[in-house]
């Protein structure tokens, strides 16, 4: 593996370089588009830098939209989803990996169908749902689909199936109950998996679009990408991509941070869901 | 509880509790899979065989299958549109998969060597699948951007005519595909990195000791090997790509002329029209159909890809 790299394998990493500058181009241009001077288009001056490097951008971006609203909505969203989420997987996945009951195999098969048939393309049907209980134009609205989930639920199902009964029996005859069994056995043992759930369910809550589109209306409410999608509309009809690049940046910033601060767990995570 | 009772079943005499907690566990993850996925799936098709009364408080009139054919009458108002949506949909499935796939096993096979700052590799390659498809949208609505984008610009650079991406009828399809290939070819990736990953070296080893050839080697070792991982791969690519909704809200509208128009947008543009609810409904069945193919597939795999990606 030390032997000096021959032709073939330097041309081979050549290439590799080649594929991700093409791949980092948008990301590179986003940046250096986000701090060109807002009145020097590409066409004007050089296609890199602009005359001089500015932050004007970013203050009229924050200036644009109540970012800070749309930040807390997003967070609300995703975080109250999560919440949530850590509880109910963890009661149905506990009752499917160690419990016997009538019906569970149906309910298995019931479960599935959330996977077959994922929320997004019953669109219609749920936004009528919110509607008539009341909930448009809440943070309900966005949380409430998703407090069920068959992914999370089969994966603790997993991973609980594989710690070894003897635990729970030990730790029963010592007189612990439900939840201290829990607490001391089920969810240290399985806290991979919850890392893994939970950095999915993360990604996928902060980066929705259609739902909570749909089921809010007001500033308040709306979340940091349904925010972002009434910026494209208004930089485009004004050509204003150092400000549409600049407003992209805050929206996607604070998760590609939290990637690349845990990298190795993300791509773990993404590998053995899935599901985005 | 008396003596007459045979032994074997004091089983059943359990405290009622304890027969009830299982279902007590699973019952808040049912409530919304039955409120957000069961009730809706059949509320889809019961709506798909109604057509709205002319009169909000009118109830609705049983037409059967009508709407379906409807949606498939090139003179009708919604169904004349739904053909081109259908066929682009099925297009971009198409095309997304069979550029984005190979692509992503080629990354992978890329990235499965030992390189130094694999961080650095793997960030360029998996960040766009990262962003939120609403801030992938936004970055490529400047590249396309008529006449002040990236990509005209550059085109120019090279002595050629600019285009205008977003705004050609016949080149529309063609940007959302090239921003859908961009933002998830890096997250396949990761399943055939996983999947590499898991194909022990001696293998490769033995076939360099026959004398077999790199290409011989990917050919008869490699794909064979990767045959799950691909199919599972192949079947999420379909289903998200029926499900593109966000570049169409953001740079296109569906147009110029539903050239661009998908399946779940047509649905969420007519969502607010009281009088095509069957048609809305019925689209939706369709949808799930086209999902539930491609997913039903994927399950088959489903459970056996997992296993391989654990190692």
């Amino acid at each position: 593996m030390t032997a000096k790299p021959t032709l073939g394998s330097r041309l081979v990493s050549l290439f590799t370089l080649v594929i991700a500058g093409i791949w980092l181009t948008p990301l590179i241009f986003t940046l250096l588009m986000s701090v060109r001077p807002p009145a020097e288009a590409i066409t004007q001056g050089g296609l890199f830098f602009g005359s001089t490097i500015t932050l004007e951008n970013y203050v009229n971006a924050w200036n644009i939209a109540p970012w800070p609203r749309h930040y807390l909505s997003s967070i609300i969203f995703v975080v109250g989803t999560l919440v949530v989420q850590w509880v109910t997987v963890t009661m149905a996945g506990y009752a499917f990996a160690r419990m016997k009951f009538a019906g569970r195999n149906i309910l298995l098969i019931l479960l599935l169908m959330q996977l077959m048939i994922p929320p997004g393309v019953l669109l219609v049907q749920n936004f009528a749902t919110v509607r008539d209980l009341g909930l448009f134009d809440t943070h309900w609205a966005m949380m409430l689909p998703y407090w069920g989930s068959a992914f999370g639920t089969l994966l603790l199902r997993q991973t609980f199936r594989e710690i070894p009964i003897d635990l729970e029996e030990a730790a029963r005859i010592d007189g612990a109950n439900w939840f201290q069994l829990m607490r001391r056995i089920y969810i240290p043992l399985a806290l991979p998996a919850y890392v893994a759930f939970s950095l999915v369910s993360i990604s996928s809550h902060w980066n929705e679009f259609l739902w909570p589109l749909v089921v809010t209306q007001s500033e308040n409410v709306r979340p940091l990408t349904v925010a972002l999608s009434r910026l494209i509309r208004t930089a485009d009809q004004g050509s204003m991509y150092s400000l549409l690049m600049a407003g992209t940046v805050l929206v996607v910033a604070p998760l590609s941070i939290l990637f690349i601060l845990f990298q190795r767990r993300f791509v773990e995570s993404f590998a053995s869901s899935g599901i985005k | 509880m008396d003596a007459a009772v045979p032994v074997k079943n004091t089983r059943l005499r359990k405290p009622l509790l304890a027969r009830l907690a299982p279902y007590l566990l699973i019952a808040p993850t049912f409530v919304i899979i039955f409120l957000f996925t069961l009730k809706p799936t059949v509320g889809a098709i019961h709506d798909s065989l109604f057509r709205p009364a002319r009169l909000a408080q009118d109830p609705s009139v049983y037409v059967g299958l009508e709407n379906y054919f409807d949606l498939f009458d090139p003179m009708h108002h919604i169904g004349g549109r739904f053909g081109r949506v259908l066929g682009n949909t099925i297009l971009f499935g198409i095309f997304t998969v069979a550029i984005g796939v190979p692509l992503a096993l080629m990354f992978a096979m890329l990235l499965n060597r030992r390189l130094r700052v694999m961080g650095f590799w793997r960030f360029s390659f998996v960040y766009p699948s990262l962003l939120p498809v609403i801030g992938a949208a936004s970055i490529w609505a400047f590249i396309f951007a008529d006449q002040v984008g990236l990509a005209a610009a550059v085109l120019r650079m090279l002595g050629w005519e600019d285009v205008n991406w977003l705004g050609n009828p016949n080149l529309v399809l063609w940007a959302i595909i090239i921003i859908n290939v961009w933002s998830q070819t890096g997250y396949y990736m990761l399943f055939f990195l996983a999947g590499l990953q898991g194909i022990p070296r001696d293998l490769y080893e033995a076939a360099d000791l026959d004398g077999a050839s790199a290409r011989q080697q990917f050919v008869y070792l490699t794909l064979p090997l990767l045959r799950r991982t691909t199919l599972f791969v192949l079947t999420i690519g379909f289903a998200f790509a029926f499900q593109t909704v966000d570049q169409l809200q953001a740079l296109t509208d569906g147009g110029p002329g539903d050239r661009s128009n998908l399946i779940l947008y047509f649905i969420y543009q007519n969502i607010g029209e009281r009088r095509n609810w069957g048609y809305v409904n019925a689209m939706t069945i369709l949808l799930a159909v086209l999902v539930l193919i491609v997913t039903v597939a994927n399950f088959a795999f489903f459970e056996r890809g997992g296993r391989e990606h654990d190692r």
